[in-house]
């Protein structure tokens, strides 16, 4: 494949979700069966056409096209490199699967008219994100998959849900001023904010520092990092699940997404380090892991524990970038794989459970298991490469963090990653042990709870690929996403170069 | 001569004399008033252009109405700057009157509104005329049109709140024209001339000579373009004025009137005061900080509102702050972040004062307590609100991103970025006051009881072209911010 034709694919990449919005909702008054099977087409699409990149990608070829400026040397313009293809492989991937599950999870709900061509919108903006050529362009497609996931979010239009909502959107318009004012700063200091020109801020200075302050607050807003999380345990919960799935696995992501084009591409490692920026990263992002496991630990709502599971999560993802070396960065991209694939699973579990038991609670949830064995064994398969048990993906990604810490000498980031296993060992496995080993209504003979009554296949196919997913990438040969992480790591940190 | 080089006098001339003409075809032909209004300004649309293109083959020119040359002869000034400014009040004039048409039949008396044709003709003439002239008399006899039109189509209907907000109106711009001819008064003691031109020959020795003059005049024109065009904490009159008036007549004031003022003010500093007057007082530093003033109150004022119209009112006043805010940082960028925000905000206001317009009309809400749920009665009128808002935010996309970008590097560039802070903070509380209607009329479908007025066609298209075109500044605006920068070249 040639850079021209590339280049078309990535334009369609881009815009045919966007387009197919509009054809969705229109089709969507009309249709329901069609429209279903337009919105599943058009992320299957986007993920076989992201994936026919991979030869390309993989030769360390970089696409790198200006398509217009929209002031004197600020332009919309696209890239593809390694990074760029990852995540969005990854995040078509993860929503296939979500719009496959929302078939007959949102079937039951209302607004499926609002909700398909908002998602199918989402899924534009998103990939929008990790295919942008500036900083400018994935400005405006961040800002437009936050607005746009806003709706998503309230769904449900409940109370807790608008409340959730507005803490959501004012938190997103302060993150969007913040990059704004990072954005402007950069361009005010190098003259361009484009990806392509490698290192665009060569020297500490005050100015630079507080550009990197604001894209800390603009990204790590996004990401949940610690102390800009609160909105996230309210607004992941509240969503529908397969939203939520798709807002903890891949749209966190691509706050962790903005903070690694500011590590790379904005300033070099030379910066960060000789500011000591990595320092601020690292603290926030330790706090962020052992707040996010504590506070779980204390949920009883299954899907803000969950939530809450994410926050710690990601903690690792800028746990990993602030180390700054070879293995940290393999854990920390490794982790965005692992972390997608186990908490879409999990989320999308959770959902299946609500849907078909209405059971919120995890302390109602004992027995779950035998109702629904296929749901429960994808949730404890994932729960437990949440944990880190080997031979799943999660333990790869934090041993490989693990390594990263101690090659750069720092015992406690691993000390911190052994404590915060443990306490998902602590709140994952109360939701399992019970879901399998407690008998509901012992006392009262009643066998009403152990019938065996499982979600639908179309619910269950994506949760099983998922579960799937976490013991195939993990210690299994021929470990794609640890290639990809591998080649990442290596080519972010020689510049751009393999 | 040909007649094409009569363009700028003929713009004023068509503008009032269909003025005058108006109340006549109104009572004879009613529907024909429209039409005939509406070629009109195509008319005076088509020639601006033309001196546009005029400008680009030959460079500025100027005009002597009735071949008098000055310092004697009205003498108008043809350049970029003036001829971007007058396609703004052209074009957006005649994108409300469309939408006029059938707000006022709602708003007004049936015979009255040959008469609000005429005045608004007055009103867009007057301005068209300040955009272009070139000495002070003029400007003082155009703008004292323009102040006694726009408070005309405010009083036009004729009840109490208009009335009192007219009045109110009446003095302070009384008083600001005022002191705008004690002004001029100063700068003829010592120059002896009213020709721009001849006054910034001029006034460098005049400097020298008598620089208390000139101060004082300074100081007189901030306070009479302060109150014309609003800026803190001059602008008292401008909420009950906009809130109250019929929405076209809002739509007009909060668009276009008080930019001109704004405009005038920046054409008298840059264009005639030499730069020593400039530098030798704080000049800029006052309307700087002022219009950061009247950013910050505007918005948090603004936010407090129970009323739609006076919300967006005291929107406007920190609006007009960024335009001032960039003439008041006195650099390249933020001079064109300053003047494109005329455009966009002129687009954006208007539009939104056109979707609280309709929604009056349709269902007599004025309320923003009562909008709950009203996106599910007028979607496409609140997708157009929310466009507008998205604007007002600045959220990327839409024109508000343009000026707030040029008006950051601006600040930047000058190295004060206190007052990025400053637009990012405003443009919070705009999120913040913008965003709740929004979400409330959108969510909570079932509070909305009242039954809708269909909304008729000529407004739908007017608001629809409004949303295109604050997308389409959004994201075409290269050519417009390069003509900006030709127009802005005398500074450098």
């Amino acid at each position: 494949m040639d850079e021209s034709t590339a280049t078309a694919v990535l334009l369609f990449i881009i815009l045919f979700p966007i387009v197919m919005t509009a054809v969705i909702m229109y089709v969507g008054d009309k249709s329901e069966k069609l429209r279903n099977a337009l919105a599943m087409a058009t992320s299957a699409v986007i993920f076989l056409l992201t994936i026919s990149l991979y030869p390309l990608v993989v030769g360390g070829n970089i696409i790198q096209v200006t398509l217009f400026e929209i002031l004197p040397n600020l332009e919309i313009s696209i890239r593809l490199d390694l990074l760029s293809f990852s995540l969005a492989a990854l995040a078509s991937f993860i929503w296939f699967l979500c719009t496959v599950y929302s078939l007959d999870y949102m079937a039951a709900e209302h607004g499926g008219s609002r909700y398909y061509p908002v998602l199918t919108f989402t899924l534009g903006s998103c990939i929008g994100i990790f295919l942008a050529g500036d900083f400018f362009t994935l400005f405006v497609f961040f800002e437009l998959m936050s607005l746009i996931a806003y709706i998503l979010v309230v769904h449900e239009e409940t109370e807790e849900a608008l409340k959730a909502g507005y803490k959501y959107l004012v938190m997103t318009i302060i993150g969007g001023l913040a990059l704004f004012f990072g954005i402007i700063l950069i361009f005010e200091i190098g003259g361009t904010v484009s990806l392509g020109v490698g290192t665009i801020v060569t020297e500490t200075s005050t100015l630079a520092l507080i550009a990197f302050i604001c894209f800390l607050i603009g990204f790590g807003m996004k990401a949940g990092m610690f102390p800009l999380h609160v909105w996230l345990p309210d607004a992941h919960p509240v969503a529908p699940s397969p939203a939520s799935a798709l807002l903890s696995g891949i749209m966190l992501k691509t706050g962790a997404y903005g903070l690694y084009r500011v590590v790379f591409s904005i300033y070099s490692l030379e910066v960060i380090k000789a500011g000591r920026w990595d320092i601020i990263l690292g603290v926030l992002a330790v706090i962020t892991i052992l707040l996010g496991s504590a506070v779980a630990l204390t949920q009883d709502d299954i899907k803000r524990r969950l939530a809450y599971s994410s926050i710690g999560q990601m903690g690792y993802v800028l746990l990993g970038l602030s180390i700054l070396n070879s293995n940290a960065i393999t854990g920390s991209m490794f982790h965005i794989f692992s972390h997608a694939f186990m908490k879409s699973c999990l989320f999308l579990a959770a959902g299946a459970i609500i849907w078909k038991t209405g059971k919120r609670k995890i302390s109602e949830m004992g027995g779950i298991g035998r109702q629904m064995p296929f749901t429960m064994a994808c949730f404890s398969i994932a729960a437990l490469a949440m944990i880190g048990i080997p031979p799943l993906n999660g333990f790869l990604s934090k041993w490989t963090l693990g390594l990263g810490a101690l090659d750069a000498n720092i015992t406690f980031y691993a000390l911190v990653l052994l404590v915060s296993s443990l306490l998902n060992a602590l709140y994952y496995l109360p939701i399992i042990v019970p879901a399998f080993f407690e008998i509901p209504g012992e006392e009262k003979h009643d066998n009403a709870g152990l019938q065996l009554n499982d979600a639908t296949p179309r619910m269950l196919a994506p949760l099983i690929i998922l579960a799937i997913c976490t013991i195939l990438f993990g210690l299994m040969p021929g470990n794609l996403p640890f290639e990809l992480s591998r080649l990442t790591s290596a080519f972010l940190l020689g510049g751009g170069q393999f | 001569m040909p007649l094409e080089h009569h363009y700028p006098a003929l713009i004023i001339a068509i503008l009032f004399g269909f003025a005058f003409l108006s109340p006549v075809i109104y009572k004879y032909t009613r529907k024909a008033s429209v039409p005939v209004f509406i070629t009109a300004l195509s008319l005076t649309i088509f020639m601006a252009l033309a001196m546009l293109f005029r400008i680009y083959a030959d460079g500025p020119f100027t005009y002597h109405m009735g071949g008098w040359a000055p310092p004697w002869g009205v003498e108008f000034r043809i350049d970029l700057l003036r001829v971007f400014m007058l396609l703004i009040i052209l074009g957006i004039s005649s994108w409300i009157i469309v939408y006029a048409v059938k707000d006022l039949e709602h708003e007004l008396k049936h015979n009255l509104i040959g008469w609000y044709y005429s005045l608004y003709a007055l009103l867009v003439g007057s301005m068209a005329g300040m955009a272009m002239t070139n000495d002070f008399f003029n400007l003082f006899v155009l703008m004292e049109i323009c102040a006694i039109s726009a408070c005309a189509i405010i009083s036009i209907k004729e009840d109490r709140a208009c009335l009192e907000a007219s009045f109110k109106y009446l003095i302070l711009s009384a008083m600001g024209t005022g002191c705008f001819l004690l002004g001029v008064a100063m700068l003829y003691m010592v120059t002896g001339h009213l020709n721009f031109a001849f006054v910034s020959e001029a006034l460098p020795q005049a400097f020298e000579l008598y620089p208390n003059n000139l101060f004082s005049a300074s100081a007189l024109f901030i306070v009479a373009f302060g109150t014309k065009a609003a800026l803190f904490p001059l602008h008292v009159w401008l909420p009950d004025a906009h809130a109250s008036a019929p929405s076209p007549s809002s739509a007009m004031l909060s668009g276009l009137v008080i930019k001109i003022y704004a405009f005038s003010l920046f054409v008298i500093f840059y264009q005639v005061f030499p730069r020593d007057l400039l530098d030798s007082l704080p000049l800029n530093q006052i309307i700087l900080w002022l219009s950061v003033l009247g950013i910050m109150f505007g918005s948090i004022f603004a936010m407090v509102q129970v009323d739609l119209k006076k919300m967006l009112a005291y929107s406007s006043i920190g609006q007009i702050g960024y335009v001032f805010l960039g003439f008041g940082l006195d650099h390249n960028m933020a001079i064109i972040g300053g003047l494109y925000h005329i455009l966009v905000h002129a687009i954006m206001k208007s539009m939104l004062f056109m979707t609280a317009g309709v929604i009056i009309y349709s269902t007599g809400v004025r309320r923003i307590k009562d909008l709950n749920g009203v996106g599910h009665v007028l979607p496409l009128t609140m997708v157009a609100f929310t466009i507008g808002s998205a604007s007002m935010i600045g959220i990327p996309g839409t024109g508000g991103l343009i000026s707030k970008w040029y008006l950051a590097l601006g600040a930047l560039e000058t190295g004060q970025p206190f007052f990025v802070v400053i637009i990012l903070a405003s443009s919070l509380l705009n999120a913040i006051y913008y965003m709740p209607i929004i979400v409330n009329a959108f969510m909570q479908q079932d509070e909305f009881q009242i039954k809708a007025k269909p909304v008729p066609r000529s407004m739908t298209a007017t608001l629809v072209v409004g949303m295109v075109a604050v997308i389409f500044f959004g994201v075409v605006s290269r050519p417009i911010i390069v003509l900006l920068e030709q127009a802005i070249q005398f500074l450098l």
